[in-house]
């Protein structure tokens, strides 16, 4: 089983693990002479680090960028800061040593960062790199260094940006880390460096061995520990290059290869790894592991933060799906006995959390209006009646007014409807002439084509988007969307497989969503596809008896 | 004492760039500033732990009191940070 992380870096490294412990401690017990030569020597040190995080930052900004060189020049600014030369000052004055009074003013502001939410806590790291440099420079010592063996995969409970910018791309194959989440320092100088990283893969990484081999996976975010060499080849093998451009197939199409992300996080993976937009974001990730749901303020933070990662692509909002198997501690569901046909998705928007479906829609079309924003769309799961779309819509529309009423700027969205019960098949034509685009989610649309539960293990060949049934209400919406001349986009796991590509193309879609960990794939599928032999072949799979003969049509092409 | 109320723009709030950038502000005029929600006690700009640790969002609006001989230039400069929409 891969342990789970945070993808950073979206590359994939492989080599024999060595754990990296914490660097031994300053001698903080050291008698301290006498306030005036403990202020002199606390002074020195101070100046010597400021001139080593001077030069860093000018170093970074040298050979990795403005971004990275901003870290150390925060840090710069953390040395200088006020309460922490004046809870230094004092120690010193109460007779402590410098060490020991630097020791005591970082530890104090360093559990007071992590008692802060997310992005506070990262903060933490460039307090204990500051920590440790004037230690280092009180005790003699030069910046921070770590040793690695050769290719060899880094394990940590933590890396702060100065250890991680002291390491050698070539020697090391690649890194994973207890904590830390997608935007601490140390995982964005990983990622100008190219070095494959998993970060926040929790205490489970503690159970890999010094030596054994581990996969870092940092595309698809996973930790594998000893895996056989078949799998090894499979994960570093099927790295497609690349590509950082539009694509188009061999005559000429052009087909948008987007992501589906649930963040900021991932939504920078996905521009790493050339996504072209965002199909599909997952807002209800926003709402988990949460007491209450999140305010408009930071609802409307983390889309802005998507839409600045893709600055000025398109980014499209799927408004809350809860309910059926994702249940939300801050949306709580009456289940009842079948959850996938009862209240989820835009059902549960109307009745009982209409209100934070509101605060939601407040938040995207705020965030719509942030400067620099290309398209944005908002897209409602589980539609299965035009009323649904056209209350929906008039919700927005209400949520643009409102906030425009308190005086700050909103923009309407484009509006989509994702095709995903039976009924929407149905209706999709009068869908589509309701709305700007309609968007094809293959997974449940399959579990309720074929009426067969996609968690049910037993029932494998049926929940299989390559069936003829499936394929034909795909076929469907593409036409309905085509005659009401309404794009028809897809976001579900079945555009993700590049053999389905020409497919998909062939029945005139024009606007793939795939995990981040599929763009490379499927867009050198789309740039190998004949728009023509690719009709052809869809014609025929539509035409297809059963999904046997589906998938021998699809290996025969 | 001069006083002003901003809204702050940055996407990130007063984090990361535009809180090592007020802090920047306020070290380079000759000033005392300090920061802060209108119904909190404020803190003194020229602290990036302070100011980090009010976290504020985006949308909010905080209010600058400076006195001193450059108490209206170090107000604007930090108002420009604030309302800068794109950081750096």
């Amino acid at each position: 089983m891969p342990l789970e992380g945070i993808g950073t870096t979206p590359r994939v490294g492989v080599g024999p693990a060595h754990w990296v412990m914490a660097t031994t401690a300053a001698d903080v017990t050291a008698r301290a002479g006498a306030p005036e030569e403990e202020r002199g020597r606390l002074a020195t040190a101070t100046d010597a680090v400021a001139a080593a995080l001077e030069a860093a930052a000018a170093d970074a900004a040298a050979t990795l960028g403005e971004e990275e060189a901003a870290i150390f020049e925060a840090q710069q600014l953390f040395l200088t800061d006020p309460t922490v030369t004046d809870a230094m000052d004092e120690a010193i004055a109460e007779g402590a040593s410098a060490e020991a009074a630097a020791a005591t003013a970082f530890d104090a502001l360093i559990e007071q960062f992590e008692a802060m939410d997310g992005r506070m806590a990262e903060r933490a790291d460039d307090l204990r790199d500051v920590r440790r440099r004037l230690l280092g420079a009180l005790g003699g010592a030069t910046a921070p260094t770590l040793s690695v063996p050769d290719g060899s995969v880094l394990l940590a409970e933590r890396l702060t940006p100065a250890e991680t910018i002291g390491l050698e791309p070539e020697a090391v194959a690649g890194i994973a880390t207890v904590t830390g989440g997608g935007t601490a320092h140390a995982a964005i100088i990983a990622q100008a460096l190219e070095i494959p990283a998993v970060v926040g893969v929790g205490e489970a990484l503690t159970t890999v061995g010094e030596g054994q081999t581990v996969v870092v996976d940092g595309v698809a975010g996973e930790v594998v520990i000893d895996p056989p060499s078949a799998e090894i080849d499979r994960r570093v093998g099927t790295q497609h290059p690349v590509i950082d451009a539009p694509v188009q197939t061999a005559d000429g199409v052009a087909i948008h290869v987007a992501a589906n992300v649930t963040g900021p996080a991932d939504a920078q993976t996905a521009a790493d790894v050339g996504a072209d937009g965002v199909g599909l974001l997952r807002s209800e990730a926003l709402f988990l592991e949460r007491e209450h749901p999140p305010d408009a303020a930071t609802q409307t933070a983390s889309y802005a933060a998507v839409i600045d990662v893709f600055d000025g692509a398109e980014v499209i909002i799927r408004t809350l799906d809860v309910g059926g198997d994702k249940p939300v501690t801050a949306l709580p569901v009456e289940a009842g006995p079948n959850p996938m046909l009862g209240p989820r998705g835009i059902r549960l928007s109307r009745q009982p959390h209409r209100a934070a479906f509101r605060t939601q829609l407040e938040a995207i079309v705020t965030a719509a209006a942030t400067a620099d924003a290309g398209r944005v769309g908002c897209m409602f799961p589980m539609v299965s009646t035009v009323e649904e779309l056209a209350w929906a819509t008039e919700q927005v529309d209400a949520a643009v007014a409102a906030v425009r009423e308190r005086g700050d700027a909103a923009r309407r969205p484009a509006i989509g409807t994702m095709i995903e019960t039976p009924a929407a098949v149905f209706i999709a034509e009068e869908l589509a002439a309701r709305c700007d685009f309609l968007s094809l989610g293959t997974n449940d649309l399959t579990q309720y084509v074929m009426a067969a539960d996609r968690e049910a293990g037993e029932l494998g060949a049926l929940v299989d988007a390559r069936h003829p049934a499936v394929l034909r209400a795909i076929a469907m919406v593409a036409a309905a969307g085509e005659a009401a001349g309404t794009p028809v986009h897809i976001c579900g796991q079945l555009a993700g497989d590049p053999e389905m590509v020409p497919v998909l193309v062939g029945l005139g879609i024009t606007d793939l969503s795939v995990a981040p960990v599929s763009v490379p794939a499927v867009k050198a599928a789309v740039q190998a596809v004949d728009a023509t032999a690719a009709r052809t072949l869809a014609e025929a799979v539509v035409a297809a008896t059963d999904r046997e003969a589906v998938i021998d049509l699809l290996e025969a092409a | 004492m001069i006083t002003r109320t901003v809204e702050v723009v940055p996407a990130a709030g007063i984090h990361a760039r535009p809180a090592a950038a007020c802090v920047r502000a306020a070290n380079a005029h000759d000033a005392r500033v300090q920061i802060g929600r209108a119904d909190e006690e404020p803190v003194p700009a020229d602290s990036i732990v302070a100011v980090t640790g009010l976290d504020v969002r985006q949308g909010e609006t905080v209010e600058l009191h400076a006195s001193g001989a450059e108490a209206a230039a170090v107000v604007d400069a930090i108002e420009a940070v604030l309302t800068e929409p794109v950081e750096e």
